[in-house]
């Protein structure tokens, strides 16, 4: 799968959150999303999987636009804590999701995921008793299931403790090797450069930095020291 | 996966939440009876009188119950950005609109079933024999209600006041609807049948193919904003 992005743009009302944003990715990429706050990294998320339309510019998988439904690829994105009901039960959540998109709602599988995630036990609870942590856990299960082409992911590692991490990494390697995209934004530059293969920086809006990873990255230690805290750059 | 599967699915999700959470359809039904007690109290009038008025005051209770169903219509998406959810999967957005109109369809339904029996008592009307009717008459309004409503709440769903803009963008849109509904059920309070009132019925179911089909064709549109 490949993925083009050109010339992508995103203003809301007279204020440009993301201008003229140009990239290629292609399978078994994962691509750190860095920058400031503000920097336009959610709003490039939301334009790539569809939830808002650019001002202008064209995303395409494979030569065909995003907006072809025949063509369009299984995306999915991970906000910590969101996009399940809190008034379901984790199962719930996860079979209506299941359902919803057109896989098969086998209990079993559903349970070897929630194993796996470490919620088997809390299976049967609302996902509204459950911590962000644990909410996390579930949409990581929700996406095990779903299997996505192109994961997207906004700020995972903020609600999540050790395992969970482990868990989210693991999941991640497996998308990659399954010759999935992965796109993560995040504040948490070490943990995301240890496993990016590609790290793009935005500044205002703009492209500022983009480069398949190496070692050691100089280039990138210029163009990220001044996002970093005072005493750390 | 079919339209008619999805609409299902969703509608069943959303009868579940509504199951557990109960906030529509008791505020709805307590809202409603609450309505007609206020009428009851404020209008002294003769049963002739209140046998003309009826349908109209009648139909005001819908419209004001139905509003405040429609107001929470898209609440269980808006809790935990669950709207994105729905729109990045692959759920036909016409089946989003139909499960959507069909739930707002069953809460209304089930408070008018309550709402209009009680309508008859508090006010001593006559012609028990005529509700069979009228409650089909008050079907085919509800059902253009609650799809101009579902389309118009979704119009509104992104807007700051969406709770105050919904009924000043809604009413407007749904006096052809309301005409028709108060002439039909007069006529039929008044005749015991149809009679002259037929082609505000055929008006009606018109008005109801209309709207299903256009928030079938222009859901997608409406709810991506």
């Amino acid at each position: 799968m490949r993925l083009c992005v050109d010339r992508l743009s995103k203003a809301y009302n007279f204020l440009w959150a993301l201008r003229d944003f140009s990239v290629e990715l292609e399978s078994g990429d994962l691509v750190a999303l860095l920058g400031p706050n503000g920097a336009g990294k959610t709003t490039l998320l939301k334009l790539l999987v569809g939830l808002i339309a650019p001002t202008s510019g064209s995303i395409r998988f494979d030569g065909t636009s995003r907006l072809a439904s025949l063509s369009r690829p299984r995306t999915g994105l991970l906000m910590p804590a969101d996009h399940l009901y809190d008034n379901l039960t984790v199962r719930e959540n996860l079979s209506f999701f299941l359902s919803l998109y057109g896989d098969r709602c086998d209990l079993q599988m559903i349970d070897s995921a929630l194993q796996e995630v470490g919620l088997l036990e809390r299976g049967a609870e609302f996902v509204g008793n459950l911590s962000s942590g644990m909410r996390c856990r579930a949409s990581l299960a929700k996406w095990q299931l779903l299997q996505p082409d192109l994961l997207l992911l906004d700020e995972p590692y903020g609600v999540l403790d050790g395992s969970g991490i482990d868990l989210l990494e693991k999941f991640l390697r497996h998308q990659i090797e399954n010759s999935g995209i992965v796109v993560m934004a995040s504040h948490h530059v070490s943990r995301a450069l240890r496993l990016c293969s590609r790290a793009l920086i935005l500044k205002q809006g703009r492209l500022t930095f983009n480069e398949v990873k190496r070692q050691p990255w100089p280039s990138f230690d210029r163009a990220f020291g001044e996002f970093l805290p005072q005493g750390e750059r | 996966m079919n339209l008619l599967k999805q609409t299902s699915l969703v509608f069943w999700k959303d009868l579940l939440l509504e199951l557990r959470r109960r906030d529509s359809l008791l505020t709805m039904f307590f809202f409603g009876t609450l309505l007609l007690f206020v009428f009851h109290f404020s209008f002294d009038l003769p049963p002739d009188k209140v046998a003309e008025m009826a349908p109209a005051l009648l139909w005001l209770a819908f419209l004001f119950t139905g509003t405040l169903g429609l107001t929470q219509l898209f609440q269980v998406e808006r809790e935990n950005h669950c709207l994105e959810a729905l729109l990045l999967s692959p759920l036909d957005r016409g089946a989003l609109f139909l499960a959507k109109s069909c739930f707002n369809l069953f809460l209304m339904l089930l408070v008018e079933l309550v709402v209009m029996p009680l309508f008859w008592i508090l006010f001593n009307l006559h012609g028990w024999n005529l509700l069979p009717q009228l409650f089909l008459v008050t079907l085919l309004g509800t059902v253009g209600f609650c799809v101009l409503g579902t389309i118009m709440s979704a119009v509104t769903l992104r807007a700051r006041a969406r709770e105050l803009l919904l009924p000043l963008v809604l009413f407007p849109l749904m006096i052809p609807v309301i005409l028709a509904t108060i002439r039909c059920m007069e006529n039929i309070m008044s005749a015991g049948d149809l009679g002259a009132a037929a082609s505000w019925l055929r008006l009606l179911l018109g008005f109801d193919v209309i709207f299903v089909t256009v928030g079938i064709l222009i859901f997608d549109r409406v709810i991506e904003g």
